[in-house]
């Protein structure tokens, strides 16, 4: 700083200075041995003070006039919402289905890969059943085709603690997980197989 | 003037010293065992006080308590007679402070883990202890007060300004945070509910960062760096100004940590504003702690204590300038309940804290045993592994936060979420986890190198009790000076004129969020809690499940498919304590009381997963925990537990204290029953029933059909 530059020799006398930096110390300011130096608090420290006192006058002044989306969460919310519905691609039921048991390779990877990471949390990986029923044998609470499969999916069994998986997975994907279920599970032999719940459907 | 001599006794701050490094690696020993349960889940299969939800909070109460609250009491004990030029006030008290203080962390270590919790964090001690701490605390107080009106220099200089700002806004964040309603010895309830809990255990939980990890450690930073650099301080008028502007601002910004919370929006937009105002105050201290290191850059490089310290202001920067970015809503939109604020917080104490408490235990062992260091290359070498560890620590962590958090909010073209399993998140970051346990190895050696170190300087040095000092006597009249010099000549005042500062924000916050009803809307439909309920609350509570999963949706679309409806304030107006959460290392709860929502799940469910949550699902990382289903529910406390919640205004009938075990009994039947009906063996009194009883009922009470529901503005 160079206001803090001393001009008369007279002054001088009254301070001392840092031998290695040549700032001024402060007379009487001594600790322990420790020293204080003179020195301003560098202006871009000031700069970033002040700036950020201006965003936060400014902020709140903002919300306090203009309720702004950016900063009501509950606007921000809506606009979310309201932008995400124009750019899903399909409503669902929209479009109609075809129940048809799919079967191709590829359909029932699929099909293991949704079933695994949600299916199998309640009707374990091997389809045998522990909170949710068995999957593997003939018996079948809600029936056994295409269709009701489907259904079950889509709706959920509420009371029983199956939960509606309409907003999670798509409808293809619905309906390949009821293939897999329907062509690569029924019929194979899990470990802890729970036991039969439903009616014999063959 | 008249010369006195007068002796410092070394003897507080050589225990303090002792008890820095002994609980210093224990926090770190108990942090590293939970980091590798977050990797091997069933490591402690069934042994209830080693789970994780038990051991997070005894780490970070070690961390910052035990810690570094024992390295604060060895830096003050140590400099306030040295930069007072008298004997500290009283050896007692100090003594006081030193065992008391033992006696609080072997308390709260032979609590926490048996579950004996507030349930609010870094506030998890019970009563009892909390009015320990209260009395030690003011014991400490007094002592550093009492000393500065012994002193024999005029002023009081800034690193005391510091310490004397900790103690008065430590006292009152603890009183006031920890107001609860005793039930028993070892168990209580906050008198604050839900959102209004929430405020204040965050203005409670931010300035503990503030106050316990910040000004005591800058007030450390102004003595020992310049004594370890022989350097003067950058810039008398920068102290200043950041003193009083960073413990003027950081009282206000607690909000930040419940960003797109039930929390009013005016709130939130404090909490983000004084947030980003404390960049300059806070990197105010770094400037004047790096700056008095120019013309002693030459020793940096050779003397480990000096290059910790840099590290360790480097540090603080990072985490000052994080902190006001993590404030922003947007950032924090992504960063919040993830692993960033676990890597955010431990550049903090890794770097900062445990960086500067190194320095100053090497720093001190010369000193204290007229002997040099026993190896300054091991000193190095700590120095080195320290450094890496944390990094080897953090960067992953802030890779895995961000992964999780951007699948968390992917969607698909077709609308749907791209990860609606939340194990598919978590499988994606483990890696991360694992590294992670890499850093904290490292750390931890560098730690055991500093413990051999200590002892091998104190078996070669002798041990110099007593230093002689000697100073010109002050004067009993004290000629007056205008400004802040004047106020420096004035403890007393100066201690009154901290507190008020501190009080402002928040006032301003709490006045109107207790005080005008329109800031916590009440919904009709929600009820107090039935006892089973209130029971698996408890345990809940007790569990800690609180630690890694949150009960709280934003309102974002993302949340709101995963999870349900967003989070109201209204809802929680039964909660005591409120169970937001910070962390979401599994799912969201707030509704999984609410059929069809996808966190939704059968009580045979629940009861399955509990006894090992690996038979649904493979990969979970959760625990088991068996002993739930082992547990007889303790019913003794029930009937208290009612007039407490009546106390406190819960709408129970008169009467329904003596009546609730027979409701709670119907209940559990009802659940158990039809549990075994369903082929799942388990009888109706035990602690699962209960904590399923509680889980199925988060959300339930708004998930009624809408005409039911009415908001009262």
């Amino acid at each position: 700083m160079t206001k803090d530059k001393l001009p008369s020799e007279q002054v001088k006398v009254d301070y001392e200075y840092d031998t290695l930096t040549n700032d001024r110390l402060l007379k009487d300011h001594e600790y322990d041995g420790i020293r204080e130096l003179d020195n301003a608090p560098p202006s871009w420290f000031n700069m970033l003070f002040i700036g950020t006192i201006v965003f936060a006058v400014l902020y709140l002044y903002i919300l306090w006039m203009f309720q702004p989306a950016g900063l009501v969460q509950a606007k921000e919310y809506q606009n979310e919402l309201a932008k995400a519905k124009t750019t899903a691609s399909a409503e669902p039921g929209t479009r109609a289905i075809r129940m048809v048991l799919l079967n191709d390779e590829e359909s029932m990877q699929n099909g293991q890969k949704v079933f695994n990471s949600v299916c199998a949390v309640c009707h374990l990986a091997d389809g045998g059943g522990l909170v949710g029923p068995n999957l593997t044998d003939k018996y079948w609470v809600h029936g056994n085709s295409v269709k009701d499969l489907f259904t079950v999916i889509t709706e959920g069994v509420i009371e029983k603690g199956m939960i509606p998986y309409r907003d999670q997975l798509s409808h293809q994907q619905r309906l390949e997980v009821s293939g897999y279920i329907l062509n690569n599970l029924v019929g194979s032999e899990p470990a802890n197989p729970k036991e039969p719940e439903g009616e014999l459907i063959e | 003037m008249e010369i006195q001599k007068f002796t410092y006794d070394n003897k507080i701050s050589r225990l303090f010293l002792n008890a820095t490094i002994f609980w210093g690696i224990v926090a770190v020993l108990v942090g590293l065992l939970i980091a590798i349960e977050l990797v091997f889940p069933k490591l402690t299969n069934g042994i209830s006080f080693l789970s994780f939800g038990r051991l997070r909070p005894l780490h970070t109460n070690a961390a910052i308590f035990a810690f570094v609250g024992n390295a604060i009491f060895t830096g003050v004990y140590y400099s306030i007679p040295r930069l007072l030029k008298t004997p500290l006030y009283s050896q007692l008290l100090g003594k006081i402070n030193f065992w008391g203080w033992q006696l609080i962390i072997v308390a709260a270590a032979l609590t926490i883990p048996f579950g004996y919790t507030v349930g609010k964090e870094y506030a998890e001690l019970e009563w009892p202890i909390d009015i320990a701490v209260t009395i030690i605390w003011i014991v400490f107080g007094l002592n550093l007060i009492m000393t500065t009106l012994k002193r024999r220099v005029k002023h009081i200089y800034v690193a005391i300004w510091f310490y004397i700002a900790t103690f008065v806004t430590v006292a009152v964040l603890h009183v006031v945070n920890s107001i609860n309603i005793p039930i028993t010895f070892l168990k209580s309830y906050p008198v604050y509910a839900g959102v209004q809990d929430a405020l204040v255990q965050w203005w409670y939980g931010h300035n503990a960062v503030a106050f316990f990890l910040t000004t005591p450690f800058l007030g450390l930073m102004y003595y020992f760096v310049p004594k370890a650099a022989n350097r003067p301080v950058y810039s008398y008028r920068l102290s200043i100004i950041h003193f009083w502007s960073l413990i003027f601002l950081y009282i206000w910004a607690g909000p930040h940590h419940l960003l797109y919370s039930a929390l009013p929006d005016w709130v939130q937009a404090l909490g983000v504003v004084f947030s980003v105002m404390l960049i300059a105050p806070s990197w105010g201290g770094m400037v004047n702690g790096l700056l008095t290191l120019r013309g002693a850059w030459d020793k940096v490089r050779q003397d480990p204590v000096l290059k910790m310290f840099v590290v360790a202001i480097t540090a603080y920067g990072m985490a000052t300038f994080e902190g006001p970015l993590l404030s922003l809503k947007t950032v924090n939109a992504i960063s919040h309940f993830t692993d960033w604020t676990i890597a955010h917080v431990h550049i903090g104490a890794l770097g900062w804290n445990g960086m500067l408490t190194f320095g100053m235990i090497y720093w001190l062992m010369p000193r204290l045993y007229k002997t040099p260091l026993w190896s300054i290359k091991m000193a190095n070498a700590h120095f080195w592994l320290a450094t890496t560890g944390m990094l080897f620590f953090a960067v992953p962590l802030y890779f895995g936060g961000i992964t999780q958090s951007l699948m968390w909010k992917q969607f698909t073209e077709e609308g749907f979420l791209k990860y609606p399993n939340f194990m598919e998140t978590v499988v994606q970051i483990i890696p991360m986890y694992a590294l992670r346990i890499f850093g904290g190895v490292l750390y931890v050696t560098g730690i055991i190198l500093l413990i051999i170190n200590v002892i091998k300087t104190a078996y070669a040095g002798n041990y110099v009790r007593f230093e002689e000092d000697e100073a010109p006597a002050l004067p009993s009249k004290l000629t007056p000076e205008p400004g802040h010099r004047g106020l420096e000549a004035r403890p007393v005042m100066f201690t009154i004129v901290a507190l008020i500062v501190i009080l402002i924000g928040g006032i301003v916050q709490f006045m109107p969020m207790f005080m005008i009803k329109t800031n916590v809307p009440t919904i009709e439909a929600v009820m107090p809690y039935t006892p089973l309920e209130l029971h698996g609350r408890d345990i809940y509570v007790r569990e800690g499940c609180y630690n890694c999963h949150s009960q709280l949706v934003r309102p974002f679309r993302s949340e709101v498919e995963r999870y349900g409806d967003y989070s109201k304030a209204g809802e929680t107006v039964y909660d005591h304590p409120f169970q937001f959460g910070s962390k979401r290392t599994g799912p969201d709860l707030a509704r999984a009381g609410v059929a069809g929502s996808s966190v939704n799940k059968p009580n045979s469910w629940h009861l399955t997963h509990f006894e090992e949550p690996q038979k649904l699902i493979p990969q979970s990382i959760m625990p088991p925990y068996p002993w739930l289903l082992e547990n007889v529910l303790d019913i003794s406390t029930t009937a208290k537990k009612i007039r407490a919640l009546q106390y406190l205004g819960h709408p129970y009938p008169d009467g329904f204290d003596e009546i609730a075990n027979e409701d709670l009994m119907k209940q559990a039947a009802q659940i158990a029953g039809e549990l075994r009906s369903g082929g799942f063996e388990i009888d109706d009194n035990r602690e699962v029933i209960a904590l399923i009883a509680y889980i199925q009922r988060l959300g339930y009470d708004i998930s009624k059909p809408a005409d039911q529901i009415s908001v009262n503005d």
